[in-house]
């Protein structure tokens, strides 16, 4: 098995509308690409402080992540890691504060920073409870997809267009329960 | 005269949670407690498939994943009467123990063990006698001389450079810091060596949930790992040697540095033994089911009132109506349509903001209570309820606490010392320590039921037409986690989670009944207004986990947390 050295992490949480855009654009980068066994592609929800143990002795790291800004939703900001590490952290209250900053912050302090990495940013539009993405939003994921394969090309890695995409639709954008049947034993009604 | 501070880590987009203190001759008068941030995903809900709802759940908060997932299996599972085979409540209570490992370990090293360990202080230590001095405490091979002099050379650089990078906005040099240098090297030496054994529990939870933090593997009924020793595929002996393998590495960790740090700790900061109390209700929950309808645990829940250990009543199964019947919310101070206090099945969630006003509304978090209790949820209230059991993994851990800590503070101490801010560390780790004994004890039950040739890990659920209401809890890292769901002709009709830190942080009730983090805060001392350390001592020993939705990356960093004395 190989251990992965170069990984592509979605942020964000999809119950809150635009947040949910780093899950939505790794979904579509793994619908329409393939990557080789050294990478690994995950969609890590809101970790917090526990993304500290994914960055930490990987050699590279490509986040995709909402980022404020005062630019129109659905502008992309690419950053690098010096970007990342310019300022300083929150004051710690819950868990939740911390994040790919402090974690590495952390890291870096710890000797076990990531050599790379790359910030592939969302401005968001509606955060707000939700789990749709709004239409800007939506509209960016294309450009954010070719983003990460352009940063994981630039990291020496050979990423291939699936000859058949997969669908495009994630889970917790569906309004109707998953096609699978509901059981309702006629003998019990 | 009096001061009043807010503490209000301003967060981008929304808040998370406020801290209100009145501080009269250094010492906290009145506190108020605010969750700054309307949730309400439980109505994302509505009309889905019951069997889904744990994919949704687990995404209510991205630090508390499974918690959620599991409690919204067990919910379906209790509206239906459904059993699941042992293999599945083995797995599952294998991937909540390592997830718990995980969270603690964390909140410790990562989240709290900084409001007492002064990092800038750990220069001036000298790391042979660091390393003499955790001789004298611990086995631990990570302890040595070498070890120490790295990681003081590695922050002796960071600070050369002019920057602290992570530690930048500490209260290094506060009175209230009292750990002599060595103890703050070893401190720090342990931070960066926890790293590694939040990597391990994260193994644990991707080798059984198929991944993490999000896992794939539950199931109404019962989990998805299909389990065939000869198949690489499935779960089979050299996955489960892995995580054994995990485990025992975790144990080590847990046993020689996690329990060492947290005594010495408690010994040198014995004053913060006294404050903190706050409410002395407490409810937990019973978990680690070991049956295979969760109407027999390996960890005790109950209640007590008052501090009152000997009144200790049990809750004893998954359809324990001591436990459904009690649980109420209260919306009288918080910002939704009404003033109700309501029975979960019956409650609804209708937004309804109002400016910020301590005497009226000025929450977005509930208000849970037991049979119109306040209750203190948590570590510290399932280590009391199991003590007071006689659960003997919890006695002997809790007693080797209070001795080991009692003989570094060279003072006899009793189990009243836990109803205090230390105390909720201190039973983080005994709790820690106990559910590391409950994993691998469970890990034997699972090897050994497949052993015998069960491979059962499913019953296939049967929704009935009509209406069902079910409620399935779990004893999460912050404590006691419940959700409550109605289903109507197979689809969800109403789903209330009622969360550990909705217990802790809500605001007052009807009857002015402040919470526990309310509380707790009366009576602490505060040396300096305009940095309130101790306010965030107690507030942390909670380990608040609340506003579990919204992040967005500030790269261009203005926003710092304002502590902002008025």
């Amino acid at each position: 098995m190989t251990t992965p050295t170069i990984y592509v992490l979605g942020l964000g949480n999809v119950l809150m509308g635009d947040d949910g855009v780093g899950p939505a654009v790794v979904r579509a980068f793994e619908a329409e690409y393939i990557v080789p066994p050294d990478v690994e592609v995950v969609d890590l929800g809101t970790p917090g402080l526990d993304l500290s143990p994914w960055l930490a002795d990987a050699k590279r790291v490509i986040i995709v992540d909402t980022v404020k800004s005062d630019l129109p939703p659905g502008t992309l900001r690419l950053f690098k890691k010096a970007d990342l590490l310019q300022h300083a952290p929150q004051a710690r209250v819950s868990p939740h504060d911390p994040g790919l900053k402090e974690s590495l912050l952390t890291l870096e302090f710890a000797g076990r920073a990531p050599l790379d990495v790359a910030l592939v940013g969302i401005v968001p539009g509606p955060t707000e409870m939700g789990i749709e993405l709004s239409e800007r939003v939506r509209a960016a994921i294309p450009a954010a997809v070719q983003a990460v394969v352009a940063a994981l090309e630039r990291f020496g890695v050979d990423v291939k267009g699936r000859p058949n995409p997969l669908g495009q639709q994630a889970w917790w954008m569906s309004k109707e329960a998953s096609s699978r049947a509901l059981i309702i034993d006629k003998s019990r009604i | 005269m009096s001061t009043h501070i807010t503490v209000d880590p301003v967060t981008r987009i929304e808040g998370h949670l406020r801290i209100d203190v009145e501080i009269d001759g250094g010492v906290v008068t009145k506190a108020w407690s605010s969750g700054q941030m309307f949730r309400g995903i439980e109505r994302i809900l509505q009309g889905r498939d019951p069997r889904e709802a744990w994919i949704f759940t687990q995404r209510f908060c991205g630090v508390c994943t499974t918690v959620h997932a599991i409690a919204s299996v067990r919910a379906v599972e209790n509206a239906l009467k459904l059993e699941i085979p042992p293999n599945a409540q083995y797995i599952r209570n294998l991937i909540v123990a390592a997830h718990a490992m995980h969270d603690h370990i964390v909140h410790f090293y990562q989240l709290s063990a900084l409001d007492w360990v002064d990092v800038v202080s750990a220069l001036k230590a000298d790391p042979i006698k660091t390393a003499a001095l955790a001789a004298s405490i611990s086995d631990w091979p990570g302890n040595s001389r070498q070890e120490f002099q790295a990681v003081k050379d590695r922050l002796a650089g960071f600070v050369a450079k002019g920057q602290l990078g992570i530690f930048t906005n500490g209260y290094w040099g506060h009175p209230a810091m009292k750990l002599a240098p060595e103890v703050n090297l070893l401190a720090v030496t342990h931070y960066l060596q926890a790293l590694d054994y939040q990597r391990k529990a994260n193994q644990v939870v991707a080798i059984l949930g198929a991944k993490t933090p999000n896992i794939q593997n539950l199931a109404v009924g019962g989990v998805a790992n299909a389990i065939n020793l000869d198949n690489d595929s499935t779960l089979n002996m050299s996955k489960l040697y892995q995580v054994k393998d995990l485990l025992d590495g975790m144990k080590a960790f847990i046993e020689q540095v996690y329990f060492v740090d947290v005594c010495a700790i408690a010994a040198m900061y014995a004053d913060w033994l006294k404050y903190g109390s706050g409410v002395t209700n407490y409810l937990a929950v019973p978990d680690f089911p070991t049956d295979t309808k969760g109407a027999t645990f390996d960890m005790p829940g109950g209640t007590i009132f008052n501090g009152d250990l000997a009144g200790v009543k049990p809750i004893s199964s998954f359809e324990d109506p001591y436990f459904q019947k009690n649980v109420s919310e209260s919306i009288a101070h918080s910002w939704y349509d009404g003033d109700w206090q309501r029975h979960p099945y019956e409650e609804d969630t209708v937004p309804k903001y109002t400016p910020y006003d301590a005497d009226k509304k000025y929450s977005w978090i509930k208000s849970p209570r037991f049979d119109g209790h306040v209750m203190q949820v948590g570590p510290l209230a399932e280590v009391l309820v199991a003590f007071a059991q006689g659960h003997e993994p919890t006695k002997r851990w809790a007693s080797r606490t209070l001795e080991t800590a009692g003989k570094v503070a060279g003072a006899t101490l009793t189990p009243a010392v836990l109803h205090s801010t230390l105390g909720r560390h201190a039973a983080r780790m005994i709790r820690t320590a106990v559910i590391c004994e409950l994993a691998t004890k469970h890990w034997g039950l699972l090897a050994e039921n497949i052993g015998k040739g069960d491979t059962r890990i499913f019953n296939e659920p049967v929704f009935p037409k009509g209406e069902q209401q079910g409620f399935g809890f779990h004893e999460a890292p912050r404590g006691t986690l419940s959700h409550w769901i109605v289903i109507e002709d197979g689809k969800i009709k109403n789903y209330q989670a009622v969360v550990p830190s909705t217990w802790n942080a809500g605001p007052r009730d009807a009857k002015n009944q402040p919470g526990p983090y309310e509380a707790s805060l009366v009576g602490n001392p505060v040396a300096n207004p305009e940095l309130p350390l101790e306010v965030l001592r107690t507030v942390h020993s909670f380990d608040p986990c609340i506003a579990c939705a919204i992040h967005t990356l500030d790269v261009d960093g203005a926003e710092i947390a304002t502590v902002k004395a008025l």
